[in-house]
């Protein structure tokens, strides 16, 4: 019997998850370059591995509801999530919490953006103008790129977008979009405020032909979503460490390449408003 | 041909399509077309080879995926052959093949995460349905006269090992590495859902507009392909196979509950799992999901692949016509076939859904890219074939030359073939056509894909359901016309 | 001892009547020439035999039913398959053992093809690979054989060596033969065949190839 299990235990290992002293994932939705990602979070892995002495490592998925996957099926114990992703993660994962959001992330907003070909030009209302052009959301399950600008268009119009542009796509990603407005495949987009702005000013906005057109009124987005059972796993109050240890960041660089000026502690109900929204639009049950 | 069975057949296709092209999407929508194809162009001419560090464990990957898929398939495959008569195990087979590979990573992604079972997994399954088939079609058509001498009492083992397999085996060896070849282009395409092959870092450049890196990426891949039959030897088989399974990436340990919850709770439709009792309101509510999903997304989504992949077949028709002559010897000399060759090499090694991507890039989201892609792919495999089929046919020393050649001796020779090769191609495309929805245009695999994104695997399963079953009624359509033009010659057997 | 016995047999391909009202005994130790135009039925009343004594007999059809490309020894071995385990024929195919190669060998030596032992059968000539169909009989052996121009092929002193042996193999020998000096040769009976009737069936002694001539004539 023992030797039997001696055998099996290679393959036991394999198939047991998680044991202990193992390796903290970290993983992010995908919504702009993977280049910016990984440098984001290859140091905010590196960070929380000094500061705990547990190793965490960055995972790269290739889609919004891969990363969902991975959290749900404990591949992933903590995630960095856009408001919409992370209210779908924590249905999905009972005990899961938000512990931690951007301090811009109390009240994001979204930019529409126009090529400037279509003589569109910036203003405070909602630019009924847009109706009839052709229009790129950023991904499916963005809530910066698609959630939000989504709602306010159904807002404006009282009818899907589908109904009110000529053509609607999903870019996939904010640096897509950019990219996609500015060449004039579409003519208007609708992005994350905080890609715009850090594309700017890396210079690689061509502004003679794209433009910000509109801004959207303030929601709450991106925050760190942690799994309920990672106490279990890595000892009681590791939850709690974690979030003293994202708070307690005060590299300025640190924050830069995450494009906040620091982290606040969130709670799961900052996001009803998200939850409503989604269910208003139907992305949600 | 004058109005024979084969010419009255493509005046209706040609009807049809050009009916379907009417109704289909194929506005370029970009402001400026030319110029993302023109980076394109510079980044096709300047390769670079260094952009990536992973550039050579992609390439690993992509070909260990590969290799253990079709591998696994190969086996189990000739096993199904045997009982391909049991109409459960074809009719089976015939639902497995008919969901897309990228489809079953999906599913498998759900299952099993990013865990190298799903890659091989995805390849496995479609891939085993198909050997099971052709390998069952070559066993049929096989020569059975030497089972007539076996001596009475010689058993069923014995009698097949000597007399039955022998005179196919050749066959069968062919085609066990044609499907390695389609077997690396669905393991480099398995990257655009995220699992660690040549797809990923393509994804990733196209959407970074890196064309130098694409192009890298692709030239290794085209280099990996052509010279498949100079390392795959008969003797280093069982050797490579096992080497790739130990080159599998490690991915994550599975968990099993997630497994069963996704086959328990996940994929049961929402008002079931909602519902208590199998009572009269949770069937109701049943029903009106289902009339729902139909009525708003299954419908659209078939008519729109339906339209696509009729157009797209036409597509492939035309161009094969065009094509086939490139690699012939009745109409070019040494060096403008293997020009020919290089061209139809590079196109039918690129898959579907990397042409598409491609074309999307610089045209915008309507139909036109994915036909473009679908024609130029199906177009470059069925001219090769039918190029092949041509230089069989005797050249006689008086025969005319060019246009004349080809209107009069050439065509008339291949078109039956060439027909039944087009034939055989269609359940493909509309395979394909369905999955190119995952890149924004809006056949089944655009609903399919807005399903996953909402994490509503229910309904992901409902259309997938779908999507199987319109691609089983094709080919049985596909049979059907077939039998009724007496065109027997597989494509992929009959070489 | 009676091997076989037909009693007005009939046999019909698609309405075609191949076989009509034959009715015929063999004894064990006869040796039997069946003679006829092509189309008279030879063939199809060797298959009537055949089906009949199935387990009895070694069969050298008129198109070999050789494995063409696995080599001689293979195809001969076949003849033998019944004998052994499946595990022990799959071994043979991988690998042939020396103890079924030497048996293989002296029969092949008799059909003057020891040389070709392992060559792909798909690389023999015409005559060659007859040989090889003969030489699979020979190496399955039993009480019956039953030949459908079984030296059709070879050339006259092959043949001769190639029915010598068959006699000598197997006490009861059915031939369907066209070649009439062989026949009267080497067996001491002949049935001769027109449109699917027997309308000769007499001992060879005393036959002269001229007494057959009226069966080739329509």
């Amino acid at each position: 019997m023992l030797k039997r299990i001696g055998v099996l235990s290679p393959l036991l290992a394999l198939l047991a998850w998680p044991a202990a002293a193992q390796t903290f994932y970290i993983s992010a939705i995908p919504d702009q370059d993977e280049s910016r990602l990984m440098e984001r979070f290859g140091k905010i892995a590196g960070y929380l591995t000094r500061q705990l002495g547990v190793e965490f490592k960055y995972l790269p998925v290739k889609s919004y509801e891969a990363s969902v996957t991975g959290f749900r099926n404990n591949q992933i114990q903590m995630a960095w999530y856009g408001g919409l992703t992370g209210v779908q993660a924590r249905l999905r994962v009972p005990g899961s919490e938000a512990i931690v959001q951007g301090f811009e992330d109390q009240a994001f907003v979204s930019y529409f953006i126009a090529n400037t070909g279509t003589g569109l030009e910036r203003s405070q209302a909602f630019p009924t103008a847009i109706a009839g052009r052709t229009f790129t959301f950023g991904s499916k399950g963005s809530t910066s790129g698609r959630l939000m600008p989504e709602f306010f268009i159904r807002e404006a119009f009282g009818k899907a977008p589908d109904d009110v542009f000529r053509r609607v796509g999903f870019s996939g990603d904010h640096s897509k979009t950019i990219a996609l407005v500015q060449s004039g495949a579409y003519e208007v987009g609708a992005l994350n405020y905080e890609v715009w702005n850090t594309e700017l000013a890396k210079g690689r906005i061509d502004t003679r032909r794209v433009k910000v057109i509109w801004q959207t009124p303030a929601y709450p987005d991106y925050h760190w979503v942690i799994r309920g059972d990672v106490d279990s796993t890595w000892g009681g109050g590791f939850k709690e460490r974690v979030r003293q240890a994202l708070l307690s960041i005060d590299d300025p660089l640190l924050m830069k390449v995450f494009a906040r000026s620091k982290f606040v502690p969130a709670k799961n109900s900052d996001y009803d408003p998200i939850l409503k929204t989604g269910q208003a639009i139907g992305v949600i049950d | 041909m004058p109005r024979s069975a084969a010419f009255r057949t493509s005046l209706w296709f040609l009807g049809l399509a050009a009916a379907c092209l009417l109704l289909s999407d194929i506005e370029i929508t970009t402001r400026d077309p030319w110029f993302e194809l023109g980076r394109m162009m510079r980044g096709a001419l300047t390769p670079d080879f260094f952009a990536t560090e992973q550039l050579a464990s992609a390439l690993l990957h992509t070909v260990a995926f590969a290799a253990t898929g079709v591998g696994i398939a190969v086996l189990a495959g000739f096993c199904l052959a045997l009982v391909f008569h049991v109409g459960a195990v074809r009719w089976g087979c015939a639902f497995l093949r008919a969901i897309h590979e990228l489809f079953w990573a999906l599913i498998f992604l759900q299952m099993f995460g990013l865990s190298p079972l799903t890659g091989v997994l995805a390849i496995a399954i479609p891939y085993s349905a198909i050997c099971a088939k052709v390998f069952a079609e070559i066993l049929e058509e096989a020569d059975a006269t030497p089972l007539k001498a076996l001596p009475a009492g010689s058993g069923i083992l014995s009698g097949f090992f000597y007399a039955r397999l022998p005179p196919v085996w050749q066959h069968m060896k062919t085609y066990a590495l044609y499907r390695l070849e389609c077997g690396m282009r669905s393991s480099a395409v398995l990257g655009f859902v995220g699992l660690p092959t040549l797809g990923f870092h393509l994804q990733t450049a196209f959407q970074q507009g890196q064309y130098s890196e694409v192009s890298a990426l692709l030239y290794l891949f085209f280099l990996l392909i052509s010279t498949l039959r100079l390392w795959v030897r008969p003797r280093l088989v069982p050797l490579l196979f096992v080497l790739a399974i130990l080159a599998l990436p490690p991915g994550m340990p599975i968990a099993w509950e997630n497994a069963l919850r996704f086959l328990t709770a996940d994929i049961v439709p929402a008002p079931l799992r909602a519902g208590a009792l199998l009572d009269a309101g949770t069937l109701g509510a049943l029903g009106r999901w289902m009339g729902m999903l139909l009525r708003d997304q299954a419908l659209p989504g078939m008519v729109a692949t339906l339209l696509l992949s009729q157009v797209a077949l036409v597509g492939t028709g035309l161009l094969t016509l065009v094509f086939f002559p490139l690699i012939s010897r009745h109409f070019f000399g040494p060096v403008g076939r293997t020009a020919g060759h290089v061209f139809l090499v590079i196109a039918r090694s690129t898959p579907e859904y990397i042409l598409t991507f491609t074309f999307l890039q610089a045209w915008g989201p309507s139909m036109l890219p994915a036909i473009v892609a679908l024609a130029l792919h199906n177009g470059a495999i069925i001219g090769h074939l039918t190029g092949r089929h041509a230089d069989a046919i005797p050249r006689r020393p008086d025969s005319p030359r060019g246009l004349n050649l080809y209107g009069f001796e050439v065509l008339p020779r291949v078109y039956g073939q060439f027909l039944a090769f087009l034939f055989y191609r269609w359940e493909v495309i509309l395979r394909e056509t369905a999955i190119l929805g995952m890149l924004g245009i809006h056949t089944l695999g655009f609903f399919i894909d807005n399903a996953l994104s909402q994490l509503r695997l229910d309904r992901m399963m409902f259309l997938l359901l779908v999507t199987a079953v319109m691609n089983v009624g094709i080919d049985i359509l596909s049979r059907r016309i077939r039998a009724n033009l007496r065109l027997t010659v597989n494509p992929e057997t009959g070489e | 001892m009676r091997v076989f016995q037909l009693q007005a047999a009939n046999v019909s391909y698609n309405g075609r009547r191949a076989l009509a009202e034959v009715s015929l005994a063999i004894e064990a130790g006869e040796r039997v020439a069946l003679v006829g135009k092509s189309g008279a039925g030879k063939s199809t009343l060797l298959n009537l035999l055949y089906r009949q004594q199935t387990a009895r007999c070694a069969l050298v059809p008129q198109d070999y039913a050789l494995v063409k490309p696995l080599s001689v020894f293979h195809n001969v071995y076949i003849g033998r398959l019944n004998r052994h385990a499946a595990a022990y024929n799959l071994l043979n195919l991988a690998w042939p053992l020396p103890r079924e190669v030497e048996p293989v060998r002296a029969v092949l030596r008799r059909v003057a093809l020891e040389e070709k032992l392992f060559t792909p059968v798909g690389e023999l000539s015409g005559g060659q690979q007859q040989r090889t169909a003969v030489a699979r009989a020979l190496h399955q052996g039993g009480e019956v054989l039953l030949g459908d121009e079984p030296v059709s092929s070879v050339d006259e002193l092959q043949s001769r060596e190639v029915l010598a042996a068959i006699n000598q193999d197997f006490r009861t020998v059915v031939l369907a033969m066209h070649d009439v000096a062989l026949a009267l040769a080497f067996t001491d009976r002949v049935i001769g065949l027109q449109g699917g009737r027997i309308v000769l069936d007499r001992p060879t002694a005393g036959l002269q190839p001229g007494d057959l001539d009226s069966l080739y004539r329509s």
